[in-house]
């Protein structure tokens, strides 16, 4: 129980600081380090739309070590890294955020970019977005009133079996 | 002469592999075919929560909608992150992603590991047998319940 409150506090809420936030995740390190923005698809096979796909591709970090750092999330509740990233397209950052080593894979949480000579800013442009695409209604709560979401619920249910309702 | 020839294209290849690297060139696939769980990558990766099947499907819908990587989790135990479905050339929320979360699959495809993690290309849907892992009677709906 302790796990999914620290988990659900960790997607909910936001925080003032500008340095990663630890959200209570075995495995996790604070991590701070410069890298090149790439298109993780691109990177791997050489299929490079332009822009690296203008947010519809996920994107990862690439180390002058030539490590790949996967980004899996940002800040926002039940949301990835991809439109905090895609501004940043092929050029060098410095990525603020937790590197969460687990035995099955290495997964970074992205909390704050800086451009090279810029500001820090807080990953969060999905809930951003979102919100500019919503009339700008509050995004700390998307999940519940997404038209994509809605529909896919709606058309096959909370477990995903249409038909199968939980019990009152 | 021989000798010579074969240690110039000897280092010539590893001058390529050390050049193509982090330069967007393809790396070397592996084909495979996966039996598995469609999964969000984050809630199972970081056990955050209970996230497999029917008590994570909404959950799981939530985040393929917000971007979160999907994988395919193995009956190996191995998590695959799906970076492409046949001919969609989108990865983030793409439609084919978000109709499958929670469904078991079998999908053949070019697997490329790197740096600790299994990234796979599925070039064909083999099965698709919908979410068939009743996972809600023990946890209920994850994570708030409702």
């Amino acid at each position: 129980m302790k796990k999914i409150l620290t988990a659900i506090a960790a997607l909910t809420f936001s925080f003032s600081a500008q340095a990663a936030n630890e959200w209570g995740i075995e495995g996790e390190e604070k991590a701070r380090f410069d890298a090149k923005v790439v298109d993780i698809l691109c990177e791997l096979t050489g299929n490079c739309p332009d822009n690296c796909g203008d947010g519809k591709r996920q994107l990862g970090l690439l180390k002058e070590d030539g490590t790949l750092v996967m980004v899996a999330k940002n800040f926002d509740p039940f949301a990835g890294g991809a439109d905090d990233l895609a501004p940043h397209c092929g050029k060098k950052i410095t990525a603020d955020g937790l590197m969460i080593t687990t035995a099955h894979m290495p997964i970074f949480a992205i909390q704050f970019t800086r451009p090279e000579g810029g500001k820090w800013k807080r990953a969060n442009a999905f809930g951003q977005n979102w919100s500019q695409a919503n009339g700008g209604k509050k995004a700390g709560q998307w999940f519940r009133s997404d038209a994509t979401v809605k529909a896919l619920i709606e058309q096959d249910g909370v477990f995903g079996i249409p038909g199968l309702e939980p019990e009152e | 002469m021989g000798t010579i020839l074969r240690t110039i294209k000897t280092a010539a290849a590893m001058l390529a592999v050390v050049t193509l690297s982090g330069t967007g060139q393809a790396a070397e696939p592996t084909r495979i075919q996966v039996t598995g769980e469609v999964i969000d990558t984050w809630c199972y990766v970081t056990e955050i929560m209970y996230a497999e099947g029917t008590a994570h499907h909404q959950c799981a819908v939530w985040c393929a909608v917000g971007g979160i990587p999907v994988s395919v989790l193995g009956e190996d135990g191995n998590v695959y992150v799906v970076l492409r479905v046949e001919d969609e050339d989108t990865n983030v929320a793409s439609p084919r992603m978000l109709t499958v979360q929670s469904h078991k699959v079998t999908v053949d495809g070019d697997l490329i590991e790197r740096d600790g993690v299994k990234y796979l290309i599925v070039t064909q849907v083999a099965d698709d047998q919908g979410v068939v892992n009743l996972t809600h009677e023990e946890y209920g709906i994850m994570p708030f319940g409702e």
